[in-house]
């Protein structure tokens, strides 16, 4: 969703360019665009209708405040009402809980149990696993292999058939450890038996906080199903999952209105470690084009010390094979490159689709070339010539053309760097438009 | 499953029938009299929106000699734009929506209406025809099975999380009770537990299944299944596969060389009835890397409205076989477009 609106909302954005006194038409369109938008995200219509409502009458009645133009004035008002939309951050806290997944068949919740599972054991915390899944077969074999490759205890019984008994087994067998998670099946909002059946698990469990799995693909229906999982157990927290296919995460909003809660994590991969942390800033700044850097430090730090890709180096334009190389190496740790590239503050960058277009082989490959180069040649690739470049290519056990294919990557991926910094040298700079709005508000 | 959309579109409905009836009584009236007094016709000429609607004086002609109606845009739009919100707002794709709400208005503006006829008739007729143009005919599973050479091999494709597992079990039961035999390929060997959990179905509803450890080559597995099948004169082999998103090239390329492998009869792409605008997206993607034959929607008990159906139809083309209803094996049913659109629109016209 966050491509999409970005982008239309800067089209909309650029018709008040210069304008100094409000424009219906102008609003009217983009409020237009901003509505095609959020529903084609899978917001729900009533929801994106309140939405744009608020956005038209706030624009036109609201004084347009001194020292702003018309164009950030509008902006501002599509942040603010954009932020209300995503609610509050929900707090994670590192103390002792016990965290209830609640979801529909198939939204990913073991999965995401066995993600949740590894967060936390990485922030240094003593977790457990509860499988109180007794319906779907080969639930508990699901679980239970992905907590024995990470080595968190799970407790399950594929033989018992009430959930119910389950949990206080497990409770009471997890009893020792800070964290329990208490994994249970699908279920939708219109099978009575399985609403009781999570209340009365909510009730043993006495749990901290109630998770609800939201695939990013779910539609219209989102607002409805929270809105009953919320009067049942009182959700207190939203997870988005599979946002690495192309669906738009819209009904994950409506169910994070609905509920009155925040989305806490977003799940975008099938490996364990494919999890995020959601910070509504870093959201809505990735909307409008700032990129989320806190996000991508936080996961950069996870995964590489500090000084191995000083970003703000490679922001600056200063962007060598060596960096390309320690960022290769670190790619595998750090997640794919487009979901990287996502975090950064793109502006109104596009970036050439050849920069994703480097498959993990290839990117082991390269990395071979780059151990052939001598010092001086990764710190300044202008040196290499074409005896240079067929010694490299000797050393590596490679072709000339796979090590002109590298210094290809490299410089497309040096312009694009470069071309991130100055937003291009546009009239119309984020960064500093940002500091304008923490500013104001 | 359709029932939410059917109370929508039969709201929408009375709203479209009541603007044309409105058109008529505020229209009719001045027209003749302008006739008959021969004043300028300059007043009732704006009605004509678009270059290619019909003249002033065509229209006073086709009132006075055919006694008819010329049913213009504008009279339309107010209706159509809340037509649009309900389909909407039963998931029906943005770009789903935007297409059937433009053939709606291709059908009836323009069109001449009997004065004395029913303006009901004339909006239920173009929706109803709209819908069944996008629905298709259904696919009759068993039919197909009839026809075609022994065994039949079906491959099940989806994103994950769709429930093709369980639709592959739920299929293996109805094909048993129809007196077939059946053979399984546990070709999920990547996420764990996938093989236990087909095993265990296929357990509980008595077919053969073949599988191999977790992690092995889905392909070899279907392979053993459809040599099975041949060896063993069985009728039917379907073939579970893993979940996988359409913007993987490498799990799609698995998927072609599966398809490479198995050579099936038909594949059959699963997706669920609650999902949004992406299921377009992602039908397409399927249907261009390793085509697809027929649909089976999923969770169709979710009290959803059924826009996921006429997302998917629309833009792939293919017919919808199957719905899943519910967790028990008996919970599937055979989709038929012409039922569900008497349905939704009622069988009055």
């Amino acid at each position: 969703m966050l491509d999409t609106l970005s982008t239309s909302l800067k089209d909309a954005l650029k018709k008040l360019a210069g304008k100094t006194v409000i424009d219906r038409a102008a609003v009217d369109e983009l409020v237009k665009d901003l509505q095609r938008a959020l529903i084609s995200s899978d917001v729900n219509v009533k929801l994106v209708m309140e939405l744009s409502k608020a956005i038209r009458t706030r624009s036109l009645d609201e004084q347009l405040p001194r020292g702003t133009n018309v164009r950030e004035h509008v902006l501002r008002i599509v942040y603010q009402e954009l932020v209300r939309l995503v609610w509050a951050s929900t707090d994670v806290k590192l103390e002792p809980q016990t965290i209830l997944m609640a979801g529909l068949q198939g939204s990913g919740k073991t999965t995401t149990t066995a993600k949740l599972a590894r967060y936390f054991q990485k922030k240094g915390m003593k977790v457990g696993v509860l499988c109180a899944d007794t319906f779907r077969p080969g639930a508990y074999d699901q679980i239970s292999t992905l907590c024995a490759k990470i080595n968190v205890p799970c407790f399950g019984n594929p033989q018992e058939k009430d959930a119910l008994k389950l949990t206080r087994e497990g409770l009471e067998s997890l009893k020792g450890l800070e964290l329990v998670i208490v994994d249970t099946q699908g279920r939708h909002a219109l099978e009575a038996d399985l609403i009781r059946e999570i209340i009365e698990i909510n009730v043993i469990a006495r749990a901290t906080h109630r998770w609800l799995v939201v695939d990013a693909a779910l539609g219209q229906q989102a607002s409805e199903q929270a809105r009953r999982f919320h009067e049942a157990i009182d959700i207190d927290g939203v997870i988005i999952t599979k946002m690495d296919g192309t669906a738009k995460g819209g009904g994950a909003l409506s169910a994070v209105a609905e509920t009155k809660s925040g989305i806490v994590f977003i799940g975008s991969g099938e490996t364990i470690e494919d999890l995020e942390r959601f910070d509504p800033d870093g959201f809505i700044s990735r909307l409008l084009g700032m990129g989320d850097l806190k996000a991508l430090l936080e996961r950069a730090g996870e995964a590489i010390k500090a000084d191995d890709v000083d970003v703000n180096a490679m922001m600056k334009g200063k962007f060598t094979l060596r960096d390309m190389y320690k960022q290769l190496e670190a790619l595998n740790k750090m997640g794919p490159l487009k979901q990287i590239m996502g975090m950064l503050p793109l502006g109104k960058m596009e970036l050439p689709d050849g920069v994703y277009d480097v498959t993990s082989t290839k990117m082991v490959r390269y990395r071979i070339i780059m151990d052939s180069m001598t010092a001086g040649e990764l710190d300044d690739p202008s040196l290499i010539n074409s005896s240079r470049l067929q010694r490299i290519a000797r050393g590596a056990g490679s072709t000339p053309d796979e090590v002109r294919e590298l210094i290809k990557y490299y410089k497309m991926m040096q312009r694009t760097l470069k071309g991130l910094r100055g937003g291009g040298g546009g009239k119309f700079n984020m960064q500093r438009l940002m500091k304008r709005f923490s500013g104001m508000q | 499953m359709f029932g939410g959309l059917r109370e929508k579109l039969q709201a929408a409905r009375d709203r479209l029938g009541s603007s044309i009836q409105g058109v008529i009584v505020t229209q009719a009236s001045p027209v003749q009299e302008t006739h008959k007094g021969g004043s300028s016709p300059s007043t009732a000429s704006i009605k004509t929106i678009s270059p290619a609607a019909p003249t002033f004086v065509d229209k006073v002609k086709i009132l006075i000699i055919d006694r008819e109606l010329v049913v213009s845009e504008k009279d339309l739009s107010d209706a159509l734009s809340e037509f649009e919100m309900t389909l909407l707002e039963s998931d029906v794709a943005l770009k789903v929506s935007d297409a059937i709400i433009a053939r709606v208005r291709t059908s009836l503006v323009g069109k001449h209406r009997k004065i004395g006829a029913s303006v009901d008739a004339l909006v239920v007729g173009a929706l109803k025809r709209a819908l069944l143009d996008v629905l298709g005919n259904g696919f009759d599973l068993v039919t197909y099975i009839q026809t075609h050479n022994r065994p039949v091999k079906i491959l099940f494709t989806g994103v994950n999380g769709t429930g093709k597992t369980t639709t592959v079990a739920k299929i293996g039961a109805y094909l048993k009770k129809q007196g077939y035999t059946v053979v399984i390929g546990a070709g999920d060997t990547y996420r764990a537990g996938a093989i236990e959990q087909i095993g265990v179905h296929a357990e509980r509803i008595g077919i053969k299944i073949i599988q191999h450890q977790e992690g092995a080559d889905p392909s070899a597995v279907i392979f053993d299944a459809v040599q099975y099948a041949v060896s063993h004169k069985i009728d039917v082999v379907l073939a579970d596969t893993a979940g996988r998103f359409h913007t993987k090239s490498n799990l799609m390329n698995q998927l072609e060389k599966i398809r490479r492998v198995m050579k099936p009869d038909l594949v059959v792409y699963v997706d669920e009835a609650v999902a949004g605008n992406d299921a377009i997206v992602r039908a397409a993607e399927f249907d261009r890397t390793v085509g697809a034959d027929a649909v089976i929607l999923t969770k169709a008990d979710m009290d959803s409205r059924g826009g996921a159906a006429i997302s998917i139809a629309h833009t792939i083309g293919k017919p919808l076989m199957f719905l899943g209803t519910g967790q028990g094996y008996d919970d599937i049913m055979t989709f038929d477009p012409v039922q569900v659109v008497e349905e939704l629109m009622g069988s009055d016209a």
